[in-house]
């Protein structure tokens, strides 16, 4: 059911005002019925039929207020929702409080189908919606159609609502030419050898002895239940040639950027240090899943001309 | 569907789920199946004859072949609803209490499937079955209204081929002897009557007749067109001893003719029954269905049909089709007054070696009824009425011959009142012959014949605990009937009449507040039970003492245990935080500390942690009422 106002704000409470119900075709079917079994038992004066009709048409009744019921008092509010890749299918978190028993709830985002229908009782839950964004930037998936024709299907309840809670979208990652440009690597204090690396990266690197404020957090309980020690892991960034990425000259930026998002990522896989110059925006050469994020979140965000 | 987002970015990267072969869930599917076995045993006892037989069978065969190749939820949607009209179907084809129990079965079935359906891939067996159950029950009461008050329509035209047809009961509308062999024992029902406030007649008495035979083409004996009826209201009425008349509540099963067994005497109750100049008792309603009418002993031996006087074609006998019959009845004319020549015949049967056999053999095609009498001399009842009948004729006395019942089995329940079972092989022929003073007279020649078969009752059902059991499911079986076929449409008459009086027009009214009424409580019982929460009594009472403290604005914060919950309201709202603390600290030791969990352990904790709710509710209600001063 593709009509209705749609609703906006968060969290939505779903009521008498912003809920649509009508028969479904299924219902219009099951009228048929009923007036086919009428006649027949009008016709041959049975009690049979007569009483199924009946039933039948005692359940259209009571299933009109029933499947309202199933949405009425629901309350959906937006999660937080995790960065992922354009074109990717993400996932798109909801909350959602049920005052009572919720039946054949079928939820879909965008103008896709509804998905599978799904029961949930009393109390919250925790939902995500597979979506598939267009392009980078902070995206809302667009008009979310709950819906629901439960219990016999003889009609179709529904609202729609926009989520307004936006979800980063990264260019996606796509194997090509990137520009570089070399960054000078700072001198560490205390006059580190290349060989020890730099401090502070998220890339286990050696094993000291244990000193109490070096906290469980780094204690290697392998080694320790071993019986070898107390050691704590060292972590630090192998300093090698660090490169600050930069969109490749001649491409169109959108492209540009897409060879970045997949060179970043392969950057992070072989553990090497990277930084971003978009236009104004500079990222310092790093390591680790933070450095990654914030490259990955920048290339999300860049304007559309630098 | 993805229940918890990933951390990482990295994580995101999945497929699209495939569509699935079948999206409808299994428990639909099994459902669906089971309900279309039930409608293909209910099938089983349809009569071919019908057309409606026909529709029903095809309606089935489409729903199952539609169940085959069905994927889509509309799909399944569709037989389900094909499901249900076939049972409705089957529900006007057979009103007996052993397919209306499997038509019942099916209709929940067929409903839960639909629910299944609807329900997706979660819920259990246990959520189905109580699902339907309440739909189902939330649906009675609108269903009762409008059965019982909604007023009935009279059938549109007289349909001759949709229900109509396929003689099941033994009796023809034709007798010919001649032409049977030997009578197969059929032990299927004929008919089943009890007598409401008097006793049953005599067992010499049982005469259930049924149809009269009074065209005679020389081999055998037809029913004339119906002749012009009498209502009831034609009918003598009883005569006045005092004693109020038994009433007579009689199911005949499904027998093509419009004529129903009857005792010749009562008088008919309803609108439906007519009594025609032959002494015929004719049911207007379709005889392919078992028909349920009542009717009033009379304590006068003779009904209003008996003084009708015979005519011409009751008095035909043609000419030389059976010319040494024509020669003895035309010697016994100068007897005297028919009963001296009735007396001439007996005397005659008598002294000859007849015999009783239920398995003659044919007669001949040419002169049969003379090969019976004067050669083979060996017959069953049809042979002998129809023998005797033609005689008579031949001697100048106006014959006829009556097939219908005699006897029956005296059936008395376990609980409830006895009634008479009537039987196919209770199955009898015998004569009337009109006797100037007295009307049409009944005349059995069979009992000339073999007094056992003539005068006694026919042997009751099997012994021991399958015929006690068999007696039982009969009685059970009347009373479905009675219950079932009993509220018709001058049953429904009589309840508007008692309930509007004068002011019929107010019916649709009525029925509007009845339905509003019925749909009001159902709508309102459900929703309760919908907010009701899930789960074990001890955690229903938490659930509810949850509740109430979050009408108040009073919730756990996200990631908060019951118990921390507890302590941060101590500090602000302190009784209130004691109250839950008393409901919380056994509740966490009953779910997660060790020892007994047993069902009564659950119900003695869940009624302690109840009377704690209480205490809380309470404690809410005064801050809420100390709330506008504050």
């Amino acid at each position: 059911m593709n009509f209705g106002k749609i609703q906006q704000g968060d969290p939505l409470k779903l009521g008498m005002r912003n809920l649509y119900i009508v028969p479904s075709r299924f219902g219009l079917l099951w009228l048929a019925g009923i007036g086919l079994l009428q006649v027949v038992a009008i016709q041959l004066e049975s009690h049979g039929p007569l009483l199924l009709s009946f039933l039948m048409l005692g359940l259209f009744l009571l299933t009109l207020h029933l499947t309202h019921f199933n949405l009425q008092g629901l309350e959906v509010r937006c999660g937080t929702p995790a960065a992922g890749f354009a074109g990717d299918t993400l996932a798109y978190p909801l909350r959602l409080r049920c005052r009572g028993r919720c039946e054949g709830l079928r939820l879909g985002l965008g103008a896709g189908e509804a998905d599978q229908a799904r029961s949930l009782g009393p109390g919250e839950h925790l939902l995500s919606l597979p979506w598939i964004p267009p392009e980078r930037g902070r995206r809302r998936p667009g008009t979310l159609k709950l819906l629901t024709t439960a219990p016999l299907g003889l009609f179709v309840c529904w609202s729609r609502w926009d989520p307004p809670v936006p979800q980063l979208v990264i260019p996606a990652p796509r194997r090509g030419p990137v520009g570089r440009a070399t960054a000078p690597v700072e001198p560490e204090r205390g006059g580190r050898t290349s060989s020890q690396g730099v401090p502070g990266g998220d890339l286990w690197q050696d094993l000291q002895p244990h000193r109490p404020e070096d906290g469980a957090g780094r204690l290697a309980w392998k080694l320790l239940a071993q019986g070898r020690g107390a050691h704590a892991k060292r972590f630090g960034a192998p300093l090698a040639e660090a490169s600050l990425l930069t969109p490749a000259a001649g491409i169109p930026l959108e492209r540009a950027l897409e060879h970045l998002s997949a060179a970043i990522l392969r950057l992070h896989e072989e553990g090497s240090s990277y930084g971003l110059v978009l236009g104004a925006t500079t990222i310092p050469p790093g390591q680790g899943p933070g450095q990654r994020d914030r490259c990955l979140e920048a290339l999300a965000l860049a304007p559309r001309s630098l | 569907m993805i229940e918890r987002p990933p951390s990482s970015p990295i994580g995101i990267r999945q497929r699209k789920p495939a569509a699935a072969a079948d999206a409808t869930s299994p428990e639909a599917r099994r459902l669906q199946w089971l309900t279309e076995a039930l409608l293909i045993v209910g099938l089983l006892g349809l009569q071919p004859a019908l057309m409606l037989s026909w529709l029903a069978i095809g309606l089935t065969v489409l729903a199952g072949l539609k169940l085959l190749e069905a994927k889509r939820l509309g799909e399944r949607r569709l037989v389900g609803l094909l499901q249900l009209v076939c049972a409705g179907f089957l529900g006007a084809l057979q009103a007996d209490l052993g397919p209306s129990l499997l038509q019942g079965l099916a209709v929940v079935l067929a409903l839960a499937g639909l629910l299944a359906l609807e329900a997706g891939q979660g819920p259990d067996w246990r959520m189905l079955l109580r699902r339907s159950l309440q739909v189902l029950i939330g649906a009675l009461p609108v269903t009762l209204a409008l059965f019982v008050l909604m007023p009935r329509l009279a059938p549109f035209a007289p349909l001759s081929d949709l229900g109509q047809g396929g003689a099941r009961m033994g009796l023809s509308e034709n007798l010919a002897p001649g032409s049977i062999a030997s009578l197969a024992a059929n032990g299927d029902p004929a008919a089943r009557v009890s007598f409401e406030g008097g006793q049953p007649p005599e067992a010499a008495d049982r005469y259930w007749r049924v149809l009269v035979h009074d065209r005679f083409d020389g081999e055998s004996w037809h029913t004339s067109p119906s002749q012009p009826r009498t209502g009831p209201e034609a009918a003598p009425a009883p005569s006045g001893t005092g004693t109020p008349a038994a009433q007579q509540l009689w199911v005949a099963e499904a027998s093509g003719l419009e004529a129903v067994p009857w005792d010749g005497s009562a008088l008919p109750l309803g609108r439906e029954l007519r009594i025609n100049g032959r002494g015929e008792l004719l049911h207007a309603g379709r005889s392919s269905q078992r028909r349920l009418y009542r009717l009033r002993s009379s304590q006068a031996k003779e009904g209003g049909w008996q003084p009708i006087p015979p005519q011409t074609k009751d008095q035909m006998v043609p000419a030389g089709t059976n010319p040494q019959l024509e020669a003895l009845g035309r010697s016994w004319r100068a007897a005297g007054p028919p009963t001296a020549r009735l007396a001439l015949a007996e005397t005659w049967f008598r002294s000859r070696p007849f015999r009783y056999n239920r398995s003659p053999g044919t007669l001949p095609a040419q002169a049969p009824l003379d090969a019976f009498l004067f050669d083979r001399q060996e017959g069953f009842c049809g042979h002998y009425a129809s023998a005797f009948s033609a005689l008579m004729r031949a001697a100048g006395v106006p014959a006829r011959v009556v097939s219908g019942y005699q006897g029956g089995t005296w059936v008395q329940p376990f609980g409830g009142a006895g009634y008479l079972d009537l039987r196919q092989d209770n199955a009898h022929a015998w004569s009337e012959v009109w006797v100037e003073a007295e009307g049409w007279r009944r005349v059995d020649p069979s009992t000339w014949i073999a007094p056992a078969r003539g005068g006694g009752l026919r042997a009751g059902p099997t012994g021991g605990a399958v015929g006690w059991l068999q007696r039982q499911w009969w009685a059970l079986d009347l009373a479905w009937g009675r219950w079932w076929l009993g509220f018709d449409r001058e049953g429904q008459e009589a309840l508007l009449q008692r309930l509007l009086g004068e002011r019929r027009n107010l019916v649709g009214g009525l029925v509007l507040a009845a339905v509003t009424v019925a749909l009001g409580g159902s709508v309102s019982v459900l929703g309760w039970l919908r907010r009701q929460p899930a789960g074990d009594p001890p955690r229903r009472q938490l659930e509810r003492a949850l509740a109430a403290l979050a009408q108040q604005g009073l919730v756990p914060e996200a990631g908060e245990t019951l118990r921390s919950f507890s302590a941060r309201l101590e500090h602000s709202e302190p009784e209130l935080g004691a109250l839950l603390r008393t409901l919380a600290e056994p509740y966490e030791l009953w779910r997660y500390g060790p020892g007994s969990r047993s069902a009564l352990e659950a119900r003695r904790l869940s009624a302690s942690l109840g009377r704690h709710r209480r205490r809380l509710e309470r404690a809410l209600r005064r801050r809420l009422q100390r709330r506008p001063t504050a």
